[in-house]
């Protein structure tokens, strides 16, 4: 840049000291270049050096150029070359470093000018307008380092407690079923501890089910896949139904499930889930509260299905269509009308008794995850 | 022989086999020792829990069953089942039950782990289904093993089981005999574990892991 500025060497009262000029700013870019290349070299001391020199060379336009240049607006030797520790400042210490540093070198060229300021104007503002700027983006990716160094440790500090969690889950689990089976055994008010005892194992085994990232690390080759038991949805906006679904597992109820994440947009999901809810709520309703059921869901490729069975008394034949007919709200409305609205079907069938099921089957589209509602299902 | 790092669960399982008859003639509390009191002794069953300290139930499923084809291994878990119930299954395992099952159906595991009957849950059902699928959808075109498939009948009696029907059950309503839907269910638990047997010597062959010197791995 000073170079452009020799073109007209005619400015220049002596020209060999510019000459020499021009070689101390060389080699003082080289110096400052290996001095901030590392953080350690970044010191107040190097900075202030630089800001020195860089003023001193800056004012040394006074002996080696004609007063007369200076006058018209010609560059002083530096030219450009005076950004330098104003970026340093500014990435070093902030908008105000910068700011500061700008005026300063500003100050000195105007003092260069004595007078006719115009002309230092227009650096002036650009070396503020670089200072403040650079100054402030050095502060946003600082902060955004200590905030990426924060979240890796609450995540490094949240896979270990999830280690932990997993073996004391198993002991837990472990001594509810030893109470479970000991009230048993003995009978009277230990059977009721063991009763709430089993009820416990089982909330706590469904939690189990739901939060845990692996199951115990096999170390074993081919076959053991790298999908492991329920964890946090894969992506944005996906939800596992099996999570979704774990939360009903009870005494009562029993959901078994693939060993891999059955994926489905976060919506689809949660209406499947709450048509699941309803049809348990009924097996509730009309087998009471000590009837059993069983939740399955399957994942096909081009599928999700999920059947809920209980083992109540069954509904007889022709009765369900009976209270269809009838318009009667209930098993028929409530689920049927969720899941088509989904794109999917429901289908009841009953064997007297030996219970009712439930079939909820939701056809995928051409995707492995369908885009809800927007299209009806292309598949057959 | 009863495998349990819980003293507690140790025991009273080896205190419930011995009451019902059964000869308990080992109770060990990891698996290394397993292994090597295996090979001593030579259980006709083992009675495994999945959590184990040093190595996992898997592994030692899977070297049980290497060291001694004709041993029947029921495994245990705590927190139900999982991938790893299923990964102990691919490797040989009879059957699974969950620890907090009732006495009477734990023995009754044990009855049909001895016979060499698989014993199931609904879960198990709903993982070996889930596995099945999840072969078939990622087999790659071409690929050297094939993925095992299941029959229209199988996969039927699987949903039957997994939707918390006994055998039962499942015999009266498809009119078939209790010892065809206890077959159906043993073949496809057969074909899993073969398939499984199969892709771990492909996989050592890839991975030069086989038995000649030098032997380049094929890709």
């Amino acid at each position: 840049m000073a170079l452009v500025g020799f073109v007209t060497t005619a400015d220049y009262s002596r020209l060999d000291w510019a000459w020499a000029a021009l070689a101390a700013m060389t080699v003082w870019t080289v110096a400052t270049t290996f001095g901030y290349a590392h953080r350690r070299g970044r010191t107040v001391r190097l900075l202030s050096l630089d800001l020195l020199v860089t003023a001193g060379l800056l004012l040394s336009t006074l002996a080696l150029q004609y007063p007369s240049e200076l006058q018209r607006g010609v560059m002083p030797v530096t030219a450009i070359w005076v950004a330098g520790p104003v970026l340093a400042w500014a990435v070093r210490y902030g908008r105000a470093a910068g700011a500061g540093t700008a005026l300063i070198l500003s100050g000195c060229d105007f003092a260069l000018r004595h007078g006719s300021a115009v002309q230092a104007l227009n650096g002036a503002v650009l070396l503020l307008l670089a200072g403040v700027i650079v100054g402030h983006l050095s502060r946003l990716a600082a902060e955004l380092e200590t905030q990426r160094k924060h979240m890796d440790q609450i995540e490094a500090a949240g896979r270990e407690r999830e280690r932990l969690a997993r073996d004391i889950h198993d002991s837990v689990l472990q001594v509810l079923a030893m109470v479970q089976r000991r009230g048993l055994e003995a009978g009277g008010e230990a059977a009721e501890l063991g009763r709430l005892a089993g009820q416990q194992e089982a909330a706590l085994r469904a939690l189990v089910g739901m939060g845990d990232g692996t199951g115990s690390a096999s170390p074993g080759v081919a076959g053991s896949e790298s999908a492991s038991g329920p964890g946090p949805a894969a992506a944005p906006g996906l939800a596992d139904l099996r999570t979704l679904l774990l939360t009903a597992q009870s005494a009562q109820v029993t959901v078994s499930a693939p060993a891999h994440a059955v994926l489905l947009y976060g919506e689809v999901a949660r209406q499947l889930t709450a048509a699941v809810t309803a049809a348990l709520d009924n097996v509730r309703q009309h087998c009471g509260e000590q009837a059993r059921a069983w939740v399955l869901i399957e994942d096909e490729p081009d599928a999700v299905t999920v059947t809920i069975r209980d083992d109540g008394p069954g509904i007889p034949a022709g009765r369900l269509a009976e209270a269809a007919a009838a318009g009667r709200l209930g098993v028929s409305h409530s689920i049927r009308g969720r899941l088509s609205d989904l794109g999917g079907s429901a289908r009841i069938s009953s064997v007297p008794g030996e219970g009712t099921a439930v079939e909820l089957r939701l056809p995928r589209g051409d995707m492995r995850v369908r885009v809800p509602l927007a299209d009806s299902p292309l598949s057959a | 022989m009863v495998v349990d790092d819980h003293p507690m669960w140790r025991d009273a399982v080896a205190r419930d086999l011995a009451e019902a008859g059964y000869d308990v003639v080992a109770t060990v509390a990891n698996g290394a020792q397993a292994l090597r009191v295996a090979a001593a002794a030579r259980p006709d069953v083992a009675v495994l829990d999945l959590q184990l300290p040093d190595i996992s139930g898997v592994e030692v499923t899977r070297a049980l069953l290497a060291a001694n084809p004709a041993i029947h291994v029921l495994v245990l878990s705590a927190s139900g089942e999982q991938q790893d119930v299923l990964d102990a299954i691919k490797a040989g395992a009879t059957g699974y039950i969950l620890k907090s099952a009732a006495r009477a159906d734990f023995l009754a595991a044990v009855r049909r782990t001895a016979d060499g009957d698989a014993v199931f849950t609904p879960g198990l059902a709903a993982l070996v289904l889930g596995e099945f699928r999840r072969l078939a959808a990622t087999q790659a075109p071409g690929g050297q093993a094939d993925a095992p498939q299941l029959s229209e009948r199988e996969t039927e009696i699987l949903r039957m089981v997994a939707t918390g029907l006994s055998y039962k059950q499942i015999a009266t309503r498809l009119v078939l005999s209790h010892r065809t839907v206890q077959n159906h269910v043993q073949n496809t638990l057969g074909k899993l574990q073969l398939h499984n047997r199969v892709e771990l010597v492909r996989y050592a062959i890839e991975h030069g892991l086989a038995d000649e010197p030098g032997e380049r791995p094929a890709r």
